[in-house]
């Protein structure tokens, strides 16, 4: 097991690089209802320092991956030159080759690793998330209203792309990237670096110039970014509410919004929604509901609705 | 019985199947007809059920065809006749450990249940609650030969080194959990111990304890898996397979007394706790809900399922069942693959 001071945001929730923002999000909650101070399930199982360091992993690991902007900085953080796993601790290859081999039944002990054949509980909803990548391509599928064009969530981009073999040596890489890529039986960790090689930020990344990155880690959990970074689409919160395992109906009950508002929005029926200034109460009741920031939801929610209908009739912009 | 061929020596460390040398066993044919599995019962704490679950765990495999022998292996405190409501039986373990008579099955009483029997752990001397080394091997030797599908060891609670034995020799490990502090806090101290313990035989078994000695005394080590890299780094065959041993430590949960929804997902809290934390796997069985028809019925030494088949936590034995079931059926077809 990675100590846990090593491991990245991913590592810390147990999620693929290329997870999207819904199962992130049902994976913070789950970690944090999991590893709260208190928490039963942890009861002196781990030691307090450990603890506190992990309560404030996964705060970090909201703020940043549940942000697509702060998300993306912080891929491009971690996929840099300065993310090399350390190094010091990676035994040989041959080595670990051998270790590797010797544990074939316990997989999670590299808890880094993609987990392909997780018999984890959750293994269904994430597949079926995967199937369900936010932003383009479901929302087409599932609402082929032609209002507008597919919100272009910055996650469906990193989903969609096919989880390609390494590309040879990508040029921008690292050399300690490639190496550890280049040796698909290294040690824990870049098992899932040569992941990050392959995903489509990394093979994007000879558009950016490469340089070295040497932002320290607290920038990435900085104050929350405009609200340009995130489009919170209907789609986007349907999905975030079932990966909260809530049903409209249960919305529908605490937020005393009637179902019919809550299927509408969620599928961008705009033109069936109440006027903005009572959407604007209703988004916030929901937004609540789903632990998500209201004022952007709302906003950003808004915006698309004013932009639909623009045409016609610009809608007053609530502030 | 073509375990008795085994000999007298009672192998405490499973061993591992080596990847590639599979096949050098005997013809598959030749497979004894009988596979019998060993479960145990534990969980650290006292008054979690686990006389209850051992009790109930085999009245649901008799029903299924099975034929089960529960084992009662609480020597200071055994109570299983109780929870079937079988009078305490004239011949106990105790006749057994003393050498009364020789042979496991001449204690085993019925208890009324078709395809159940009982060895009861009741005891006329309190000597006979801590036996010396060769008599615990002895009865684990017997009760790896019974003539049965199935036997389940109803542990006690702590952590003496009979009680993990126990643990660590069965097929099935199960680790019963109530969802409080108290019970949490004495299952992780079971199982951790009982893994160490293990590695301690492992490292007995291979001579790896001069090895292990040595590199424990350099640091602390906070996981297992942490150590076993040390050591590859040190010995790399003897790394490999410390790995494949201790990998094959594989507990089973069972959460009992789950009376609210939170309470039936702490199993799956703990077996992500347990993989973050340490390193190594568990398999969660399920959770028996709180009911109070089993302390009803246990008040009326009558057995639960018997008394009460319909009610949920009835049911919920049957899913737990399930799951041993199929993890034996994967064992198997692992081992054939």
């Amino acid at each position: 097991v990675k100590p846990l001071s090593q491991q990245n945001l991913y590592e810390v929730l147990d999620v693929p690089f290329d997870a999207s923002t819904a199962v992130i999000a049902e994976a913070v909650d789950r970690a944090q209802a999991l590893y709260a101070p208190g928490s039963l399930a942890t009861y002196t199982l781990m030691d307090p320092e450990e603890e506190h360091l992990l309560v404030r992993l996964l705060e970090e690991a909201r703020a940043t991956l549940l942000d697509p902007a702060a998300r993306a900085r912080y891929d491009e953080q971690i996929t840099g030159p300065d993310s090399a796993p350390p190094p010091a601790q990676a035994p040989s290859p041959a080595l670990d080759a051998a270790i590797r081999a010797a544990w074939p039944e316990l997989p999670p002990v590299f808890p880094s690793a993609p987990q392909p054949a997780d018999a984890d509980e959750d293994e269904e909803e994430d597949d079926e998330w995967e199937d369900v990548p936010v932003g383009a391509s479901a929302s087409a599928a599932a609402a082929p209203e032609p209002v507008r064009p597919p919100a272009p969530v910055i996650p469906a981009m990193r989903v969609e792309a096919p989880v390609a073999p390494p590309p040879a040596q990508p040029p921008a890489a690292p050399p300690a990237a490639a190496s550890a890529a280049a040796a698909p039986t290294g040690p824990r960790a870049p098992i899932l670096l040569s992941r990050e090689v392959a995903s489509p930020l990394a093979t994007e990344r000879p558009t950016s110039t490469p340089v070295p990155i040497t932002t320290p880690a607290p920038a990435a959990v900085a104050p929350v970014p405009p609200v340009e970074g995130t489009t919170w689409s209907g789609e986007v919160l349907r999905q975030i509410r079932e990966a909260r395992g809530i049903s409209p109906q249960q919305i529908s009950e605490r937020t005393k919004v009637t179902r019919h508002h809550i299927e509408n929005i969620e599928a961008d029926r705009f033109e069936l929604l109440p006027a903005a200034v009572y959407l604007r109460g209703i988004l916030l009741s929901i937004a609540r509901e789903l632990r998500l920031d209201g004022q952007k939801v709302a906003r950003s929610y808004l915006e698309r609705v004013a932009l639909a209908s623009s045409p016609t009739a610009p809608l007053p912009r609530p502030k | 019985m073509s375990r008795m061929a085994d000999g007298p020596i009672l192998k405490l460390v499973h061993p591992a199947p080596e990847p590639g040398l599979r096949p050098a066993t005997p013809a598959p044919g030749a497979a004894p007809a009988r596979q019998r599995r060993l479960i145990s019962i534990g969980g650290g704490k006292g008054g979690i059920g686990k006389s209850l679950l051992s009790a109930n765990l085999g009245i649901e495999l008799a029903r299924r065809g099975k034929r089960v022998v529960l084992v009662d292996a609480d020597l200071g405190g055994a109570n299983l006749h109780t929870t079937l409501g079988v009078e305490v039986p004239r011949r106990t373990l105790s006749d057994f450990i003393e050498r009364k008579v020789h042979r496991i099955e001449d204690v085993i009483t019925p208890t009324g249940i078709p395809n159940l029997s009982l060895v009861s752990g009741a005891l006329d001397h309190l000597d006979a609650a801590n036996p010396r080394h060769a008599q615990k091997m002895r009865f684990l030797r017997h009760v790896q030969q019974l003539d049965a599908d199935f036997a389940i060891l109803d542990l006690g609670a702590g952590t003496h080194t009979n009680v993990l034995d126990f643990f660590l020799v069965s097929d099935h490990g199960v680790l019963v959990l109530v969802p409080e502090p108290t019970a949490v806090e004495n299952a992780y101290r079971f199982v951790k111990a009982a893994f160490w313990r293990r590695m301690r035989n492992v490292a007995q078994v291979y001579g790896y304890e001069p090895l292990l000695r040595s590199v424990m005394d350099g640091a602390s080590f906070r996981s297992p898996v942490e150590l076993v890299e040390t050591v590859s780094r040190r010995d790399p065959d003897a790394g490999a397979n410390l790995a494949r041993q201790l990998a094959g430590f594989r507990p089973r949960l069972v959460v009992n007394q789950a009376r609210t929804s939170q309470d039936a997902e702490i199993g799956r809290a703990v077996v992500a706790a347990w993989r973050k934390y340490f390193g190594l796997e568990m398999d969660y069985l399920g959770y028996i809900p709180y009911d109070d028809e089993m302390w009803r019925t246990l008040r009326a030494r009558r057995p639960f399922l018997i008394e009460k088949p319909d009610v949920p936590a009835a049911k919920a034995f049957a899913t737990v069942v399930d799951g041993l079931l199929a993890l034996d059926i994967a064992a198997r077809s692992g081992a054939t693959s």
